[in-house]
């Protein structure tokens, strides 16, 4: 459709706008992670939005292998809660990925769990925090307290959800001619869905595991509330920094927000064609 | 949000019908195993912990007590804690704040979303690159984005620096420490983070609009505004509603950018329900009162929810 000249003008700048809009908090976080300490808290006409000396000593700091020109030691660094953050998002997106792809198989095929999308939007709706109190107590009866094997088990069934109803719409769209034709060749059911159908649906196991880990990787609140000091993730760590003792590391937070914030913005980029599936569980299609 | 039904498309949330269901013994049985795992983990979270919520919520049960909490009916109060929330006016307090910021958010989000769309509706140079990176706050750490406008916020921060060259004189303001101002920052996080996925969702709707009927209604001399509210809003009208939901629903639980930004301050001008429920857990410690406040919210938002489902329904069959 040809559009007139003002209308492009207007489109060009009301959309430079909202991208001024989306990046300037974004790259004020990035050029602090590269501010020395003695930027940190300019103000006024010393305020800088590019470091005058950039300086990978955040970093440094905050993995715990220079102290250098900062105020304080940290008692634990960024290493643990990293680590914390990836073994519960990944193990949390395998057992979500696992009982999700499983169960949308059985109803897409078989018509088997009929309460199951209901069921699981309804886990969806209800807030975390008003369901806590009860899962903390489960937790700490079976020693899942501050640990991350406790934190994958939570957020596996928090995202399952999603893991299910992406999976369903994914074995929805496929043909079934190829898994009639393995049936016909004389295979079991088992074996067509194990080394036929999983086979096909690399791709979307795959956007769908990528979207399951983003939002297993973002999660404040319940870590928040299930560990207390061996297993914090990165969010709980990185609140913590900060004490009347130390005052706001603000270069320090701003470098580990960093290291938490990349991974899911680049897997979202790489998924960005079903992320709208992904949102509306699979109401709407790109 | 069941039954959404949308044109041409199935495997809608609640549409439980498959296209094709064979029923004989062996693929009944597998079926049965293959969704076992998933049955067990909606059990495992839902059932048994919903029945433990209700006996807490007639007692004084602590955490504290150092009794376990199966012995809670030593502490057994009846409904006093339902009646107390009754005239909790914190608890009341935060339910209109978390109304609030929800009547304010979504409305913002969805028209700024909805614009954005429009204007990515054609194809125009450097479309792909810009629809990228609008997307990026949605996917950075909720968490992390309440870092970010924590520091643009600070006294000393970029924000008032860009209201300084604005306006031509300095201009101070605690944002975060002022209870005038400290929602507003709140907001305005929750709107940068939010809007991309309304601008998402919605040019996906608009992008499914025929374009055949588009391009008629132009060569019968339809303007651009007739096209767009006769044509495309109607096919759009689903699509609204599901990213309308969807952000409400989120919108209530707004709990992470908020309190790393203000931890629910200054005193309690930001404490929306998620944060009084943490505190009242965290701080207080009253389990048994937590546990009537998050029942009572549950029912309610039950209620709500499939009366909605129930009218959309209705709707759908006339």
């Amino acid at each position: 459709m040809k559009r007139s000249l003002p209308f492009e003008v207007f489109r060009y700048a009301a959309i430079f706008l909202a991208l001024a809009v989306t990046l300037v908090p974004t790259l004020w976080m990035v050029s602090m992670a590269f501010k020395p300490i003695a930027e940190w808290s300019a103000t006024g006409a010393d305020l800088t939005w590019w470091p005058k000396a950039p300086t990978l000593d955040n970093f440094r700091f905050i993995l715990g292998t220079s102290t250098s020109d900062l105020i304080v030691a940290l008692d634990r660094t960024a290493g643990k809660p990293i680590l914390a953050s990836l073994l519960s998002a990944v193990f949390g997106t395998l057992i979500a990925m696992t009982a999700g792809t499983a169960g949308a198989y059985g109803l897409s095929r078989f018509g088997s769990g009929q309460n199951l999308p209901l069921a699981l939007i309804q886990l969806r709706l209800f807030p975390p925090m008003a369901v806590m109190i009860p899962v903390m107590i489960m937790w700490a009866f079976f020693g899942l307290v501050d640990t991350w094997w406790g934190l994958a088990l939570i957020y596996g069934i928090v995202t399952l959800p999603f893991a299910f109803w992406l999976m369903k719409t994914f074995f929805d769209d496929m043909p079934r001619e190829i898994e009639d034709a393995a049936l016909v060749e004389g295979c079991s059911r088992m074996r067509v869905f194990l080394k036929i159908t999983l086979p096909m649906m690399r791709p979307a196991l795959a956007s769908s595991a990528l979207f399951v880990f983003i939002l297993n990787w973002s999660d404040y609140l319940i870590a928040l509330l299930l560990t207390t000091r061996e297993w914090v993730t990165i969010p709980v760590y990185m609140a913590s920094l900060s004490s009347s003792m130390t005052g706001q590391l603000y270069g320090a937070k701003a470098a580990l927000g960093l290291i938490a914030a990349v991974p899911p913005v680049i897997m979202g980029i790489a998924i960005q064609k079903h992320l709208v599936r992904g949102l509306t569980f699979g109401a709407l299609k790109q | 949000m069941s039954s959404f039904a949308i044109e041409e498309k199935h495997s809608v949330p609640g549409d439980l019908t498959t296209p094709e269901t064979r029923t004989e013994d062996g693929g009944r049985r597998l079926g049965f195993m293959l969704t076992l795992p998933a049955q067990l983990l909606v059990l495992f979270i839902a059932v048994f912990p919903l029945l433990m919520q209700l006996y807490i919520s007639l007692t004084d049960w602590s955490p504290l007590e150092g009794t376990g909490w199966w012995q809670a009916y030593e502490l057994w109060n009846g409904f006093a804690n339902y009646t107390d929330l009754a005239v909790d006016s914190r608890f009341w307090d935060a339910l209109g704040r978390t109304a609030l910021v929800m009547l304010i958010c979504v409305p913002v989000e969805f028209l700024l979303g909805l614009g954005l769309a429009i204007l990515f509706m054609d194809n125009f140079v450097g479309k792909r690159v810009f629809y990228s990176i609008m997307l990026i706050p949605m996917m950075v750490v909720p968490a992390v984005a309440g870092y970010m406008f924590f520091m643009l916020f600070q006294s000393g921060g970029p924000v008032n620096d860009i209201i300084s060259t604005l306006i031509g004189r300095p201009f101070v303001l605690a944002w975060l420490s002022s209870p005038g101002t400290a929602l507003v920052a709140v907001m305005i996080a929750d709107i940068w983070q939010w809007t991309p996925l309304m601008f998402l969702i919605l040019l996906a709707g608009l992008v499914g609009v025929p374009e055949d009927q588009m391009r008629a209604a132009t060569l019968l001399g339809a303007s651009w505004w007739q096209r767009f509210y006769t044509i495309a809003l109607p096919k759009m009208k689903t699509i609204m509603i599901i990213a309308l939901s969807i952000r409400i629903i989120e919108n209530f639980k707004i709990f992470d950018t908020l309190f790393i930004m203000t931890g629910g301050g200054p005193g309690v001008a930001t404490e929306t329900i998620s944060v009084y429920i943490y505190k009242v857990t965290q701080q207080d410690l009253i389990w048994g009162y937590v546990a009537a406040i998050a029942l009572v919210i549950l029912v309610v938002l039950s209620i709500v929810v499939s009366l909605a489902i129930s009218r959309m329904n209705a709707a759908k069959e006339a």
